[in-house]
């Protein structure tokens, strides 16, 4: 396995038990992934992309094969050391913001570093910057509730990004914007990635999304049915 | 952290409300009755100690078996070596000899003819003495409605209720007929020097009060009595010093005659025994049933919390935060809540304790015809544990309910849960 790949997959199966016999979510998935890439899982519904993710980000552990994450193996992590390596090395983004309703937009984001147990003042200038990135300064002090679609993500985004995580996992996080947020949150994504040198992982079925994505991986039925680098446009339609 | 967790709870009303009220109801359930059912078996307890039984009270082996018949002829004799050889080596009591004796109080009229008469119940006690303690320990003082207290012999209270009954006043003569101890008939006039009203019905209903050497006179009772009483210097019954005592006593006297002197303690007279258990245990009883009670109403508060902040946990997850942090913040949250609840609870229990106390509720009207000695008046009772009894309960269970319905979370698998979160 070559350790300059910040995420490296060997021969990854994952099966659930039905009844007496056994679902098949995952097979023979072999994929590498170097720092910085922007890349993509690609499939209809039920084709595995979040269950990969899900392996990555590990919170779920393959079944037969290799999954190792920054030199990590994730099948042999305590709960809590899987617990350690999400808080401090990846960023989650979801389809739906998953905002906490009663914090606000700066304890929204603030909340992935009380974990880190930082102090008031690093949290403070980390959580500005964080929101400074994706425009969202001036909402500090709001509720979720008071945010627009595109805001909400935004936050999310700021979320993953605050503890400057390695990896970005996120899944399908287009599904509830327009056209123009979503070019709007794809753009700062990018800018991210190339900035911080952050990979960007995404789960998505989006046209607009797939436009940004310099890798694309395309599943089906569980198995990788292509493995192709596309070179997306600097600034996709 | 913790402090991130204080913000979620005073924010999210779901969270926090309903459980702190309903830990407050309990808390504030807890308290008050503990504090009622104390004040009013106390002062129950307290009543027929301080009228009937003592804290110990020594009777004849055979008037102990009949005691409920007043039966004077099996009363103690040879009362002041007794009282001596009690008050020297018992002198941490103080001892007190009465006579409890019935018959029929007749008024007579101007020419003598009866006016009016009934049935009375008597107690005669030491009530001529300079500083008897017995005034202090029987209220009579206090308990006076008109008149004042005999000044000498041959004067008598007579119970208030009693009193307008007969239709006497206070400076008029009765005659009280009865019988002696040795079965001739016993009649004496005593003069009416006051009316008192102790709040009991099986007092108040037709009591007459005289000096033990009045009774003792009348009855032929020269150094006799019923009984004699024991009370405790310090004021409250020792329950495990009294049993030791009387022990003692009927170990020394026991020589097989029916006349021989017995102790008996006031648990072991009137059924107070089970009374005495009954009010210590009660506090536990109420915390025990409170405790199961709200545990199970938090237990599903606590799942439909949980269930509501599913989405919230899969965040936390996703966040870094492990199952077991997840777990301590729900245990932190809910040792929070538990608190603010029983704070609230207790604050409002002794309240109402306070206030009833205070005030008290009257029950005399369905008190009247009751021969027990119950109060006329409940009180609660106020005491130092009654700050902290609640915060058991309100803790407990707020702790235990969250704890079970957190445990749900705790099993799953961690992509399971994060599944069913749909995040």
């Amino acid at each position: 396995m070559n350790s300059d790949y910040v995420i490296s997959l060997r021969n990854v199966a994952k099966h659930y038990p039905i009844g007496d016999g056994r679902f098949t979510a995952l097979q023979d998935i072999n994929l590498d992934f170097s720092q910085g890439e922007f890349s993509g899982l690609v499939g209809p519904s039920g084709s595995g992309k979040t269950t990969l993710l899900n392996i990555i980000g590990s919170l779920d552990s393959p079944s037969e094969g290799t999954a190792s994450v920054l030199g990590k193996n994730i099948a042999t992590l305590s709960h809590k050391e899987s617990a350690q390596l999400r808080n401090r090395e990846i960023g989650f983004i979801f389809q739906v913001y998953n905002l906490l309703p009663v914090y606000t937009v700066f304890e929204n984001v603030e909340f992935a570093l009380l974990l880190q147990n930082r102090s008031e003042a690093e949290r403070k200038k980390a959580v500005m910057d964080a929101l400074e990135w994706v425009g969202l300064t001036h909402l500090a002090d709001k509720k979720p509730s008071k945010l627009s679609g595109g805001e909400g993500q935004r936050v999310a985004i700021a979320r993953a990004m605050v503890k400057r995580p390695s990896i970005v996992l996120a899944d399908e996080p287009s599904a509830n914007l327009d056209a123009r947020n979503t070019h709007g949150i794809l753009q700062t994504m990018k800018d991210l990635n190339r900035e911080l040198k952050t990979t960007f992982l995404f789960s998505t079925h989006d046209e607009k999304v797939m436009q940004y994505l310099e890798r694309i991986i395309h599943l089906d039925d569980g198995r990788i049915a292509q493995d192709e680098i596309v070179h997306a446009q600097s600034t996709p339609t | 952290m913790i402090r991130f967790l204080i913000k979620g709870i005073l924010r999210d009303k779901n969270r926090s409300l309903l459980p702190v009220v309903i830990v407050s109801i309990g808390v504030l359930l807890t308290v008050f009755l503990s504090g009622y059912i104390r004040g009013v078996m106390g002062d129950m307890i307290d009543l027929t100690a301080r009228f009937q039984t003592g804290h110990l009270k020594v009777m004849s082996k055979a008037y102990a078996d009949n005691q409920d018949q007043m039966p004077n002829d099996l009363a103690l004799v040879d009362l002041s070596r007794l009282l001596q050889e009690l008050k020297q080596d018992n002198p941490k009591y103080d001892w007190k000899p009465r006579i409890h004796f019935g018959g029929l109080v007749d008024v007579p009229g101007p020419g003598g003819e009866t006016r009016s008469q009934g049935p009375g119940t008597g107690l005669a006690f030491d009530l001529l003495s300079p500083g008897s303690s017995e005034i202090d320990r029987l209220n009579i003082q206090n308990s006076l409605v008109r008149g004042a207290l005999p000044a000498t012999p041959g004067e008598a209270l007579l119970s208030e209720d009693f009193a307008q009954k007969l239709g006497v006043q206070p400076g008029e003569t009765i005659t009280f007929f009865g019988s002696t101890m040795n079965g001739a008939m016993a009649f004496r006039n005593f003069t009416v020097s006051g009316t008192v009203k102790f709040g009991s019905a099986a007092m108040d209903r037709g009591t007459l009060i005289a000096d033990l050497g009045d009774a003792q006179d009348m009855l032929d009772m020269d150094n006799s009595a019923g009984e004699i009483v024991g009370y405790h210097n310090a004021g409250a019954y020792e329950d495990e010093d009294a049993r030791s005592l009387a022990a003692h006593f009927n170990k020394n006297h026991a020589d097989g005659d029916e006349f021989e002197p017995v102790m008996q303690t006031l648990g072991q007279q009137n059924n107070m025994g089970a009374m005495l258990q009954y009010t210590d245990h009660m506090a536990a009883i109420f915390v025990g049933i409170f405790v199961f009670a709200m545990s199970l109403v938090l237990w599903n508060t606590g799942l439909l919390g949980g269930l509501r902040r599913y989405q919230e946990f899969g965040i936390r997850l996703a966040l870094g935060e492990s199952k077991g942090a997840i777990y301590r913040s729900l245990f932190t949250e809910a040792v929070i809540i538990g608190l603010l609840g029983s704070i609230a609870g207790t604050t409002f229990g002794v309240l109402f304790c306070f206030l009833l106390q205070k005030y008290g509720i009257d029950i005399s009207s369905v008190m009247q015809d009751s021969s027990m000695m119950y109060p006329n008046r409940l009180r609660a009772r106020m005491s130092l544990d009654l700050f902290v009894i609640g915060f058991i309960p309100g803790l407990f269970s707020m702790v235990l309910g969250n704890l079970l319905a957190g445990i749900g979370i705790y099993k799953r698998e961690t992509a399971q849960l994060f599944k069913e979160l749909e995040v």
